[in-house]
């Protein structure tokens, strides 16, 4: 067993501890984003979700730089995630430079972004696709069948890690957990743009001093938003905190 | 609000005008569909869309007894505000009263509430007094969809029904959506804007992107007022400057656009903001939408 394999096993047992108490889903996908990057030898990846509206909403993604791309690819609505969630097949894209007749808008920002090549993996529950993970990759190239397999194993974890094990009978636990998700990321957007304002940052520097405060204070991201945004959590509290980027 | 009972019998209406800003992976069907009940019901009674309409279509379209709004104070707490008959109404103020139900949870913790009889083991032990009460009242199915969007938290959507059963999937959705309307048009009361369908529509869509609740935050402690009013606030400015809503939320956060407190008593003049007095339209960016 090699030394990835080892971490394999470690992200996995990792991932599957999503029964705790105080069980964080942004976390939990943030965590999934860049354990992503991290074993598929990817340079970043991005989750996105459904809403009831049927649009991709992104969730999470490991580098603000594939944020952006993400951000792109749901405004233009077009690109690899987004027919990975329409087709409910995995895409693969090895050489973004000839893609832009596929997706023009989306190239020309991945290629801006320094990403050469992509794959984006379908988030299955049954016969439900419930959203997608984009791999985006610095070099051209496929990723070879055994990462493939990997990315979809882990898409697999994000979907459970949603879902929680235990609910997966009932469609209602699936779809409330699926909207608790997609609250909570409305809700650490309106405490990031909070903290634009009452600590002088950019939005960016806002979720960082977000993450570390949650983690130092061993508090769920979404608890610590909600109180900032509410007034209840003070600013010199915040100020206090380094961002660890 | 009395009349709700009283609005004439609903018909499915689609405005081909209302889909025109959508993509191919939008859900066309469902939020027409959603709207124009919402409009067909507010035709009929020659009004503009109204919470009222909203929540009579929604009682119909999911087949329900009926549906009850309630909002949240200023204070926090939920407080009936209008029901589909006198009924349900009673009954959304039995939980209120009891201190104990779906809505009341799905308020406080943002999530739906899905109960699909209210005389079986698992609701009894989770509100005892709620659920023997409702189901002498012949309610089985009750169902409660928080109106909100992270901390802006609006109110409470109930929907009771007659029959034990879960809601089938395209109805969840159904009434996610309809959720999604109300919002809206109590965003819209509370700034007294009266949108058109297209308009509403269009909003629905674009509120659902990161830029507008990060405005609607920085918003927030700019001029210390709620997330719920700041959201609002931006929905009124986007209407009456005619600019789409994500593209005021963007100038809100890059600093371009100051919205000012005018009616905001004792609110301290913001720090480290730019304060254009005029938007500056030619940097608008071109909205994609």
């Amino acid at each position: 067993m090699s030394a990835t394999d080892r971490r394999v096993r470690e992200v996995f047992i990792e991932l599957s501890d999503t029964l705790v108490d105080d069980f964080d889903i942004i976390e939990f996908l943030d965590r999934l984003a860049a354990r992503c990057s991290e074993l598929l030898e990817v340079s970043a990846c991005g989750i996105l979700l459904a809403d009831h509206h049927g649009v991709l909403n992104l969730v999470a993604a490991s580098t603000e730089q594939a944020r952006l791309v993400e951000l792109t690819q749901l405004q233009t609505h077009e690109g690899p995630c987004l027919d990975a969630f329409t087709t409910g097949r995995p895409v693969q894209e090895p050489d973004l430079r000839t893609a832009g007749g596929r997706w023009p808008r989306f190239v020309a920002a991945a290629v801006g972004g320094g990403y050469l090549s992509v794959q984006a993996v379908p988030m299955r529950l049954r016969d439900t696709v419930i959203g997608a993970v984009n791999l985006f990759s610095k070099s051209t190239g496929t990723l070879d069948a055994d990462t493939v397999t990997l990315g979809q194993a882990l898409a697999d974890a994000a979907t459970i890690g949603i879902v929680h094990q235990r609910a997966l009978a009932r469609q209602e636990i699936v779809t409330e957990q699926l909207q608790t998700a997609l609250n909570s990321r409305v809700l650490i957007e309106q405490a990031k743009g909070f903290l634009t304002h009452s600590l002088s940052v950019d939005v960016d520097e806002a979720f960082a001093i977000l993450r570390s405060y949650a983690r130092a204070n061993n508090r769920r991201l979404t608890e610590v938003a909600d109180d900032i945004v509410q007034g209840r959590l003070t600013i010199p509290g915040l100020r206090s905190v380094q961002p660890d980027r | 609000m009395s009349n709700v009972s009283t609005i004439s019998p609903l018909e499915w209406s689609i405005r081909p005008a209302a889909v025109r800003v959508w993509t191919v992976w939008v859900d066309h069907d469902r939020s027409a569909r959603v709207w124009g009940a919402i409009n067909a019901v507010a035709d009929g009674d020659a009004t503009s869309p109204s919470l009222a309409h909203a929540v009579f279509a929604c009682a119909r379209a999911l087949s329900a007894a009926g549906a009850g709004l309630a909002m949240t104070r200023h204070d926090g707490l939920l407080e009936p505000l209008l029901a589909t008959d006198p009924e349900i109404g009673e009954l959304d103020e039995l939980q209120f009263a009891l201190g104990e139900g779906p809505s009341g949870e799905a308020a406080a913790t943002g999530t739906p509430v899905l109960e699909p009889d209210l005389s079986g083991t698992a609701a009894g032990r989770r509100w005892p007094a709620f659920a023997a009460a409702g189901a002498d009242r012949g309610m089985r199915g009750i169902f409660a969809f928080p109106v909100a969007a992270g901390a802006a938290k609006v109110g409470v959507l109930t929907v009771y029904r007659r029959e034990p059963g879960s809601l089938l999937g395209a109805q969840l959705d159904d009434a996610f959506v309809f959720a999604d309307a109300m919002l809206v048009l109590a965003l819209d009361h509370r700034q007294g804007v009266s949108a058109d369908l297209d308009r509403v529509i269009d909003a629905a869509f674009t509120a659902r992107r990161a830029e507008v609740h990060q405005a609607a935050g920085r918003l927030a402690s700019q001029q210390r007022i709620s997330v719920t009013d700041a959201l609002a606030r931006l929905r009124a400015y986007a209407y009456s400057s005619g600019l789409p809503l994500h593209t005021v939320s963007v100038d809100v956060m890059s600093g371009r656009l100051h919205l000012d407190g005018d009616h905001t008593p004792g609110s301290d003049p913001p720090r480290n903001t730019p304060h254009p007095t005029d938007p500056e339209r030619a940097e608008k960016e071109q909205e994609e939408d």
